[in-house]
């Protein structure tokens, strides 16, 4: 089969940065700490106090009563990119996500321990589904297109929109709309606690006094379209898919192999995947989820493949880590940074980690002109996705 | 989207044999319903779970030590694929995960824990068995699967798109052969939600089906993307927009009533009893619908290469 070039031609986020592309970039760019005290559920009982968290007052203009909020943030992606190329019509959705409307499932929980039976209920069960916030979200665009949900823990995100690639490259279809979301839920915030990978204190990715993870949430999307296609009919191309690559290092359930031999075969097979040279990239969209495990492992593997020649930045710094909506959010990001020509910081950095040497973008977006970004994202399962992005 | 059929396993309520249960099922047999409590309300809940015994067995894993059910039905299911083909995964083998409830044992005994006892008496050695991947990652680790691995999570219909994800890999070049296994175990509060949900027409019940997708096959598969929906009653239209023109001997409907109810695994036992009846030349094709019951209807169409 014939190759195609992949182009993006729309795309859209919500993050804790901001509602839509204008406050994400604004953000970015001001290397904003978006990072606050977490308000949704008690946390007094957890070591970790925070969280990025998307304005709690924000709702989507359109929304169903009944919707979990997962579904505001996925239609108000979705909707961003229909309004930023509306002659795109996806054959399908591949979506990532890792918890779908989690915290309906809590509230179902809750009420069965308390021996209630409240009548939301089911709209709860109706709404704690993965597939109901794509539903919605391709409702809200009155597109009906079949979907492909992707839960492949924390690499869901670039794991869909990889999918959502090859598909376009290889003409299996011609339009897909890709990208993934989650909500915070308490289960996931404990959760991290549990396992202590989230901080009590600042999120500082690749600082050598790096203490954890702060969980985030959002949604982002993309348009992916045969180049070809795209420029018939005259869409805006925003930049292009160009590699994928997929790993899985089968170590353990939550802990990366130390060697970083998963993250490593995942960059190498996306820049295979591009037919490019690890000297052709510019800047690396970190996982850097500032766990002392993540960021030893990936930052072995960046420094073994890139050396210290290429920026390097974890935007999770500003805003979390949004689980299965990271790769996407990231994705968005790293296209940014290629048509707004920065890069964005790494915020709450100090002092660099012995262990590897990297050209961290620290605190401060720095002027760039970066033209090739590899975006990495990766999971619990030993899953790894990394994806790269270039200038179309 | 078409690939051939190389092995299939299964777990399920009748047991794990693959001639054993098909046969049985072929003759009516029905799995034993025993009834699940619900610890809070005292309401008795109607199950064909699998057979403790065989459960038991399968559980020797050392990897799944600290696993549940589900894992222990998609490593047995996998495993049984394979053999039934005489393959071993390698490095050209990917794996797509289908879950609808997913690890829902130690989502609720987790979440139980924080509500009951606190944030701070929550065990970390749950949390990690929530993620719906987790199955599909004991699984990778047992058969060494260190390339594509995919969960996917949806409605009854899931089962078919992971098919048709599996297919749409091997049209891809990106591996030799697809290992497709969908999965579901019980717990509880499952079957109080589809109770208050009222989609307990039957017993929810559990197991795992894989099917080995290879380039070839003496047996092809032939999947769609589905047809989504968003109102129940849409379905109906959406599942006879799915099977389109596709025309077959017989039609491989659910066999729930048989076997329960299982989201996860139930279309994946369909297509596998489909399978056995080719292999046995009762029949040159079937088609098999899945009409999900929230998100979308799928097809697929099991035919004599």
């Amino acid at each position: 089969m014939t190759a195609q070039r992949v182009a993006v031609t729309a795309i859209g986020v919500v993050s804790p940065l901001g509602v839509g592309v204008a406050e994400n970039l604004a953000g970015l760019r001001a290397g904003r700490d978006a990072v606050t005290a977490a308000s949704a559920f008690d946390v007094s009982l957890c070591r970790a106090k925070t969280a990025g968290q998307v304005d709690a007052g924000w709702t989507f203009a359109g929304a169903d009563r009944r919707w979990h909020r997962a579904s505001h943030f996925t239609a108000a992606a979705m909707r961003e990119v229909h309004a930023g190329d509306p002659g795109f019509a996806p054959e399908l959705a591949v979506i990532g996500t890792t918890s779908g409307g989690m915290s309906f499932g809590e509230k179902y929980q809750r009420a069965q321990i308390a021996q209630q039976r409240p009548r939301q209920r089911a709209q709860w069960l109706a709404n704690y589904m993965p597939q109901k916030a794509v539903l919605d979200a391709l409702g809200a665009c009155e597109w009906m297109a079949p979907m492909q949900i992707i839960a492949n823990a924390c690499a869901s995100g670039s794991n869909a929109i990889g999918h959502a690639f090859q598909l376009v490259r290889a003409g299996l279809h011609r339009s897909v709309v890709c990208g993934g979301y989650d909500a915070i839920s308490e289960l996931v915030f404990v959760g991290f606690d549990s396992l202590q990978a989230a901080t009590p204190e600042k999120v500082r990715p690749f600082d050598r006094n790096r203490t954890g993870l702060v969980l985030g949430e959002g949604a982002a999307m993309l348009a992916l379209e045969s180049l070809e296609s795209a420029r018939r009919r005259g869409a805006a191309i925003l930049g292009e898919v160009t590699g994928y690559g997929i790993a899985t290092d089968n170590h353990h359930l939550t802990q990366p192999h130390p060697s970083g031999v998963g993250p490593r075969m995942a960059m190498e097979r996306a820049l295979a995947d591009a037919r490019r040279e690890a000297g052709g990239i510019d800047y690396i969209n970190a996982h850097g989820t500032a766990t002392p495990f993540n960021d030893a492992t990936e930052g072995l593997a960046i420094a073994q493949l890139f050396g210290s020649r290429v920026a390097v930045s974890s935007t999770k710094s500003m805003m979390g880590h949004a689980l299965g909506a990271a790769g996407a959010i990231e994705a968005v990001f790293s296209l940014l940074a290629i048509r707004e020509g920065f890069i964005p910081p790494n915020i709450n950095y100090a002092e660099a980690d012995p262990a590897f040497a990297l050209d961290i973008v620290a605190n401060e977006a720095r002027d760039a002109r970066p033209r090739r970004v590899l975006s990495n994202s990766f999971g619990f399962g030993g899953t790894n996705a990394s994806i790269v992005l270039e200038a179309a | 989207m078409k690939a051939g059929i190389a092995g299939l396993g299964w777990v399920t309520p009748l047991g794990s044999e693959l001639d054993a249960v098909f046969t049985a099922l072929r003759e009516g047999a029905v799995a034993e319903t025993t009834s699940l409590r619900n610890p809070e309300s005292g309401r008795e809940l109607p199950t064909r779970p699998v057979p403790a015994r065989l459960i038991e067995h399968l559980a020797r894993n050392p990897r799944l030590r600290r696993s549940s059910n589900i894992s222990y039905f998609a490593v047995a299911a996998a495993q049984a694929a394979l053999a039934d083909a005489g393959l071993a995964a390698d490095s050209r083998t990917a794996l797509v995960f289908a879950v609808s409830n997913g690890g829902v044992i130690y989502t609720r005994r987790f979440y139980e824990q924080v509500v009951r006892q606190g944030a701070n008496a929550a065990s970390p050695l749950l949390f990690p068995e929530t993620v719906y991947n987790a199955p599909a990652s004991h699984l990778a680790a047992v058969l060494g699967i260190d390339g594509a691995a995919y969960t996917l999570v949806g409605d009854h219909s899931i089962g078919l798109a992971a098919l048709h994800f599996g297919a749409q890999l091997l049209a891809l070049g990106e591996c030799d052969r697809v290992l497709v296994v969908g999965c579901e175990e019980l717990d509880w509060i499952v079957c109080q939600a589809f109770h208050d949900w009222r989609l307990d027409r039957e017993p929810l019940s559990e197991g795992a089906g894989a099917v080995l997708l290879a380039r070839e096959g003496p047996l092809t598969i032939t999947t769609t993307t589905g047809v989504p929906f968003l109102r129940r009653a849409d379905a109906e239209a959406a599942l006879r927009a799915a099977i389109g023109g596709a025309s077959a001997e017989v039609t491989i409907g659910s066999q729930s009533g048989q076997l329960g109810d299982a989201p996860g695994a139930s279309a994946l036992w369909q297509v596998i009893y489909a399978a056995l009846a080719l292999r046995r030349g009762d029949v040159r094709s079937a088609l098999v619908p899945v009409p999900g019951f929230n998100q979308q209807a799928a097809a697929a169409l099991i035919a004599l290469d």
